[in-house]
């Protein structure tokens, strides 16, 4: 069964939950959340940059989409039809990779706190 | 009467009702009907997101756009695929890691008012309804083409729509969340196993992807339309022209004399007329096939990428399937899956889009017949083109997997709408405001009985579009209608998720007014663009404009999300646990000790009892 000790003071310093043996201080899920906002509005600005720059081109740059460039491909038919999924899936695979890494990050820095109250508890 | 096709709709038909049956004995608890015991593995989930999501507008619908659009209509493939990304990277895993059950849970939980709750629900509801009732319009039109009668004295539409109905709220009622998971999973392989063999069988036939774009962009796309006589002589205020004179500059003087007889008898009803296709991004260019334009101006290219992009990360349906998920970093890892999977579907889509083109044209030229209405060697409804261009090139066989497939993208997302919808009523209000002490058989008795509701309110929706002639006014309408469900979703629910999940500052005040702004301003968008195609209100003017607007995200989302951002600062109030409430969403606290505890381990779906 898992065990649904949660607490939180409502301090924002002293506040923390712990699951069993294990625990989250607003610090370290401040910290990491500030690294994971980095990590998620990075991905999420170069994918709707990508994203938007299709219709943009579509509009107002001729080659893009009137010059076909293999057989009756034109760059931006090429692009939507097979190019954009490689992107996505390129895209989607790095960052769970990175977001993954963040959560190990979490977890050490959350085992380090747990160290430390429970050498503060013996002391 | 297509015997081979129809016995293999009804074998998948019999094998969802067995796999729903078989589940039912996994199905004892609310976490087990709702949520499939939040056990669910990434590749499983996947699959069965990918199911819920791969809709009649997936499988009819863009290989129809395509069809009827050309590089407009690759569009909606690109999109569809585009909001998994803003799923992946800002919405699955801190969903999942809430933990809980819908969406609306979520509003509570971060917000903490009955008021955001209700308010979500509603939503919920509306956008579960804007989405099914394309799906109900495509059982309908399937069941013209496959069956082409009626049973027990319905006609073949409405017999259609009361089939899936009735085989949805058995399947759903019956199965739960794990039942209508099973089915998902094999739903979703069957239609792409499907769209492959259409594919399959266009490259056996000697479909070279590029030749074939390059000679279908030879000419300007035709557009196909069923006319009135009223309608074929009324002259277009801006030129002046009728419909007739137009479609003389491009049929044959043999289709042109049909139409000039139709008109000259004064018949009743319609008939299909050819008509010259127009540009509407680069006005002065002819309507090419590889060339943006056909569907959208400059404005609609931009709103239509947003509404599919944004409209994604807002379906409850899909939202819901989060909370299935073991953990945040599974959560992620099945998007990667389902961009995958669908990605790999909607490689496919145009390609048969495409196909379909040449070879029914082909087909027609050198004598051959087709079920579907057809003018000037293209076929009047273009979500007709995948079972058309199935029969031509596979026959009665393949036709067969293609129906069941259509029949298969029906079933999964209506299965994951009335999950959504009957969780919105029985687990939202009735376990929270109605009997919160009610027993576990009772809530799952709700759950079923809501499950029937719907099916009920969905069979009538499916009934009442052609009843208001919106089959008629749109061209492509189960596209059309998906999408209006997606600006629906990316309005109410996206401003709400994305600072509730990224902006500790989100006020419950803040997020309830966006909820209601992007709700109520979609939803009356997308109305006065029916009226306006209707030809109930003018297109001049201020309401004019705004009836204009296909796709009204471009305005809304903005709109939605600003009112969060200025209410929220200008009330200022916090949840008094707003840390708690954040650890849980960012925190893996949990998690961890749930993977000590060994029960992130997936399983449990194919018949652990116990967990």
């Amino acid at each position: 069964m898992t065990d649904t000790t949660a607490r939180a003071t409502g301090a924002p310093k002293v506040a923390h939950v712990r699951h069993g043996e294990h625990v989250d201080t607003i610090e370290s899920v401040d910290a990491v959340f500030r690294e994971q906002r980095k990590l998620s509005f990075t991905y999420g600005a170069i994918f709707f940059a990508v994203t938007l720059a299709i219709p943009a081109s579509s509009v107002w740059w001729e080659a893009w989409y009137a010059k076909p460039i293999w057989g009756g491909f034109t760059a931006n038919y090429l692009f939507v039809s097979l190019l954009y999924y490689v992107f996505l899936w390129v895209m989607a695979w790095t960052y769970s990779k990175q977001a993954d890494k963040l959560d190990e990050k979490l977890a050490h820095m959350a085992d380090e706190i747990a160290a430390r109250e429970l050498a503060e508890k013996e002391a | 009467m297509n015997t081979l096709a129809i016995a293999l709709v009804v074998l998948l038909i019999l094998f969802t009702i067995a796999l729903s049956v078989f589940s039912r004995r996994f199905t004892r608890t609310t976490a087990d009907f709702y949520l499939a015991g939040r056990k669910v593995g990434s590749f499983s989930n996947a699959s069965a997101i990918s199911g819920d999501y791969l809709s009649a507008a997936s499988f009819l619908g863009v290989a129809g756009a395509v069809y009827a659009s050309g590089l407009d209509g690759v569009w909606y493939a690109a999109g569809f695929a585009g909001g998994f990304m803003v799923v992946v990277l800002f919405i699955a895993s801190a969903l999942r890691r809430f933990g809980e059950y819908t969406v609306a849970d979520f509003a509570y939980g971060r917000f903490g008012s009955d008021r955001i709750r209700l308010i979500t629900v509603l939503a919920v509801l509306l956008t579960s309804l804007f989405y099914m009732a394309p799906q109900m319009f495509g059982a309908g039109t399937t069941w013209q083409v496959l069956v082409g009668k009626g049973i027990l004295g319905m006609d073949p539409y409405t017999s259609g729509v009361v089939v899936v109905a009735a085989i949805m709220a058995l399947y759903v009622g019956m199965g739960g969340m794990k039942g209508t998971t099973l089915n998902q999973i094999f739903q979703f392989w069957w239609l792409w196993f499907a769209m492959f063999m259409v594919v399959a069988f266009a490259f056996g036939n000697g479909f070279n992807y590029p030749k074939a774009l390059a000679d279908a962009s030879k000419e300007p796309i035709v557009d196909t339309k069923a006319m009135t006589v009223a309608e074929l002589t009324k002259p277009n205020p801006k030129t002046g022209k009728t419909p007739l004179e137009a479609a003389k500059t491009i049929m044959t003087p043999e289709e042109y004399a049909k139409v000039e007889e139709f008109v000259a008898a004064k018949s009743e009803g319609k008939i299909p007329v050819a008509l010259p296709s127009k540009n509407k991004l680069h006005e002065l260019r002819a309507m090419l096939f590889r060339e943006p334009g056909h569907r959208y101006n400059k404005f609609d290219q931009f709103s239509m990428v947003l509404a599919l992009v944004l409209g994604t990360a807002g379906l409850p349906h899909i939202l819901n399937r989060y909370y299935t998920n073991p953990s945040g970093s599974a959560a992620r890892r099945s998007t990667f899956w389902v961009l995958v999977f669908i990605g790999t579907f909607y490689i496919m889509a145009p390609i048969a889009g495409l196909a379909g083109l040449g070879v029914i044209k082909e087909h027609l030229a050198s004598g051959g017949t087709i079920a579907a209405a057809n003018v000037h060697g293209h076929l009047v409804k273009p979500d007709q083109v995948m079972p058309t261009l199935a029969n031509i090139l596979g026959g009665q066989a393949l036709l067969g997997i293609v129906s069941a497939g259509a029949f298969a993208a029906m079933f999964s997302t209506i299965g994951g709408l009335l999950i959504a919808a009957a969780s919105a009523v029985g687990h939202d209000v009735y376990e929270k405001y109605i009997n919160p002490n009610a027993s576990e058989a009772k809530r799952v008795l709700v759950g079923k009985v809501s499950v029937l509701f719907f099916a009920t309110l969905a069979l009538l929706i499916g009934l009442a579009i052609p009843k208001f002639g919106l089959d008629q006014a749109y061209p492509a309408l189960i596209a059309m209608m998906v999408t209006w469900a997606f600006s629906i979703g990316a309005s109410a629910f996206v401003p709400m998720l994305l600072t509730g999940i990224w902006w500790k500052g989100t006020t419950e005040r803040g997020a309830t007014a966006g909820i209601f702004v992007g709700l109520g301003s979609s939803i009356a968008f997308i109305f006065l663009n029916i009226l306006q195609t209707l030809g109930k209100i003018p297109k001049e003017g201020a309401i004019g404009f705004l009836g204009s607007l296909t796709f009204p995200v471009l305005f809304t989302f903005p709109l939605a999300l600003l009112t969060i951002i200025v209410v929220s600062k200008l009330d200022g109030q916090l949840p008094k646990n707003v840390d708690e409430i954040w650890m849980r969403i960012h925190g893996t606290a949990h998690e961890r000790h749930e993977r000590d505890l060994g029960l992130d381990k997936i399983g449990g779906l194919l018949g652990t009892k116990n967990h």
